[in-house]
């Protein structure tokens, strides 16, 4: 690959990536601060504003009223939905179909991507060569090579990057993050998420896209096929190319807390495992059902993805609690330790502890750990003070990799072997061409 | 797995109207491997709007067979795969089906892809579907052959092949990238402005 030039962000306030190495359960990778006075304003642009866009947009545009942010830019590849953002964002936003007039703009200090899928890795990369902030939605990467593209250059532009996995932020993901680093059922063995099945569909003929969709850019990187309205929108996540299911969808906030809890950041499995059923007909071919097993050594232990797998029934609760009611029972996971066991529902924005967890009264020698102040003042502290956010972008290439090393290994009937080391697969040479995939030109990383 | 799906079973079951009995096809086609590929292309590439749900069975099983020939240990039947779907791109097939096969040949070929997947570069329709499907073969001659379609190339088609080579390590500085220059202008204006 030939070098290529960074644009230095346009307030250089952030210093060496090089982070503090991160022990099983310490605080997260506190890196010397930069310059950024905590009362300036940073200058945002929207990228995607459907779904969890909306939502984002809605939640900086609160910061705007209180004036604590500007937005200057909403950006969609949907005129309709760009136009209902625009009303959102108010008339000082400019707007945009291409992200990268949003990027080229030197006044913009950070984007907010939440655009399909197949679209995280390389509009990350083109907003980290022009300097910007990145707040980019889960899963962070569709292929293996995505994501180290994606580390590489948020790293050289030693830009504050926050992966949308925003169940680590979540309060009572914390309760059960200190509970579990604090020994409450020994040594960690095993994690085994749940999670109900991907649904099949997509049954629709090829036809025109609609004329308020710019097709080419929504299909980006991807290899050119007709429209089909499978594929849009939110149901790009039942096709493996732009989605990849469930496992892909809610397994990068799960597995996201597996890895946060056990200190296992910066490491991967050794094998990978799969199997499962793919859809019988229609367009969606993401796994229906699908069980992976990951392996890790040194330390050992096991996580699993079942899917549907056997799901532990909500607990009663009055509402009182930290995260509230359980609203979404249908996915979490069993922890086993040598002295018990621990369970949570959800994984995501919403994230529910056992009780066992929320009721623990740490002792004068208890280890705290991290405790996001949320996902989204987390990341601005990333960008403010240079502290690596917590879900930063290798934390979420490498669970983004864990969803697609599943799926491959799915795909391809094999067990896979797998080099964290070098995030490479081995062994396999075909496994390894999938490790990557081309992309469609202009939309390159 | 269904030990007994043979080559005439694969295809019969892959044309069924039951989609029950299709998937259990598809999800068994690899061990059937190269033999099926030339029939279940026909199929694939069939054009009726009534069997489309067929069509895309009959590719999925074809892709099936890639991923399953494609394991450790099996080079003579990746081989015998490849050179079946290399039969498939400079035929009559419709151009979606071509772009599918282009890019089941660079999961699984070798350089023996290189010479039929190249002549493609010249095609306005398919050209970036080879561009990619070289730049995924990991054959020199790929590389070869990326650098011969740039000298080749359109001008509007430079950055594109240009692209490939830099990610296969070439340094072209001659080309201009593309990549961040915005081209898509949009019709709504700000709302309230």
């Amino acid at each position: 690959m030939t070098d290529r030039k960074v644009r230095v962000p346009r307030r250089g306030f952030l210093k060496t990536a090089g982070a503090a190495t991160a022990t099983a359960f310490a605080a997260p990778y506190l890196v010397p601060s930069g310059a950024m006075a905590a009362n300036e304003k940073l200058t945002f642009g929207h990228i995607g504003v459907g779904g969890m866009g909306g939502a984002h947009l809605r939640g900086i545009k609160s910061r705007m009223d209180r004036g604590e942010a500007n937005i200057a830019a909403v950006c969609d590849v949907d005129e309709r939905r760009l136009e209902n953002a625009s009303r959102m964002a108010g008339p000082q936003a400019d707007v945009y179909r291409d992200y990268r007039y949003v990027i080229e703009r030197d006044d913009i200090d950070a984007v907010v991507i939440s655009t399909p899928d197949h679209l995280h890795a390389v509009q990350t990369v083109h907003a980290a060569e022009c300097g910007k902030h990145v707040y980019v939605e889960k899963p962070a990467c569709c292929t293996v090579e995505e994501g180290k593209a994606m580390i590489e250059a948020c790293n050289r532009a030693k830009i504050a990057v926050q992966v949308g996995s925003q169940g680590r932020s979540q309060p009572e993901a914390y309760l059960s993050h200190r509970y579990l680093a604090n020994g409450n059922i020994g040594r960690v063995t095993r994690v085994d998420c749940w999670h109900y099945p991907s649904p099949s569909g997509g049954t629709q003929r090829d036809g025109e896209p609609p004329e308020h969709v710019d097709w080419d850019l929504w299909l980006g990187p991807l290899r050119w096929r007709p429209f089909n309205p499978g594929y849009l929108h939110g149901t790009f996540r039942w096709v493996m190319e732009s989605g990849g299911g469930q496992i892909r969808d809610r397994g990068a906030h799960v597995m996201s807390c597996a890895m946060w809890w056990m200190g296992a950041d910066g490491t991967g499995p050794v094998t990978v495992e799969a199997t499962g059923e793919a859809p019988r007909r229609g367009l969606w071919d993401s796994a229906v059902r699908i069980n992976v097993t990951y392996t890790f050594k040194n330390p050992d232990w096991v996580l699993t993805w079942n899917q549907p797998g056997k799901p532990v029934p909500p607990e009663e609760r009055t509402g009182r609690e930290p995260g509230g009611r359980i609203s979404r029972p249908g996915y979490g996971a069993l922890y086993t330790g040598t002295e018990g066991t621990f369970h949570h529902w959800g994984g995501d924005g919403g994230t529910w502890a056992e009780r066992k967890a929320r009721e623990w009264e740490p002792g004068p020698d208890a280890e705290d750990v991290y405790r996001s102040p949320g996902h989204m003042d987390d990341w601005f502290i990333g960008i403010r003070t240079g502290k690596k956010t917590i879900m930063n972008v290798e934390a979420g290439a490498d669970v983004a990799i864990l969803t697609v090393l599943g799926n491959l290994a799915f795909l391809l009937g094999r067990k896979l072997q797998w080099d964290h080391s070098k995030r490479e697969i081995v062994g396999d040479e075909q496994a390894r061409r999938l490790m990557d995939r081309p992309e469609r030109y202009p939309y390159v990383i | 797995m269904n030990e007994a799906l043979t080559l005439e079973a694969l295809i019969e079951q892959i044309q069924s109207g039951d989609h029950n009995v299709r998937a259990a096809a598809r999800d068994n086609a690899g061990q059937v491997g190269a033999p099926a590929i030339a029939p279940l292309a026909e199929i694939a590439a069939d054009p009726d709007p009534g069997k489309f749900e067929i069509a895309r069975s009959a590719n999925r099983a074809m892709q099936n067979i890639v991923y399953h020939a494609g394991r450790p240990g099996a080079a003579d039947e990746a081989r015998a795969v490849s050179a079946e779907l290399i039969q498939l791109v400079g035929a009559e097939p419709p151009l979606q089906f071509r772009r599918d096969v282009m890019w089941m040949i660079w999961q699984i070929a070798g350089a023996e892809a290189v010479e039929p997947v190249a002549a493609l570069l010249g095609n306005p329709d398919l050209r970036d579907d080879a561009r990619m499907c070289l730049e995924g073969l990991p054959a020199a001659e790929a590389v070869a052959a990326l650098r011969a379609g740039l000298a080749a190339a359109p001008d509007d088609f430079k950055p594109a092949v240009a692209h490939s080579l830099r990610k296969r390590g070439v340094d072209v500085p001659d080309v201009p990238d593309l990549r961040l220059v915005p081209t898509k202008q949009t019709s709504v204006t700000p709302v309230g402005r």
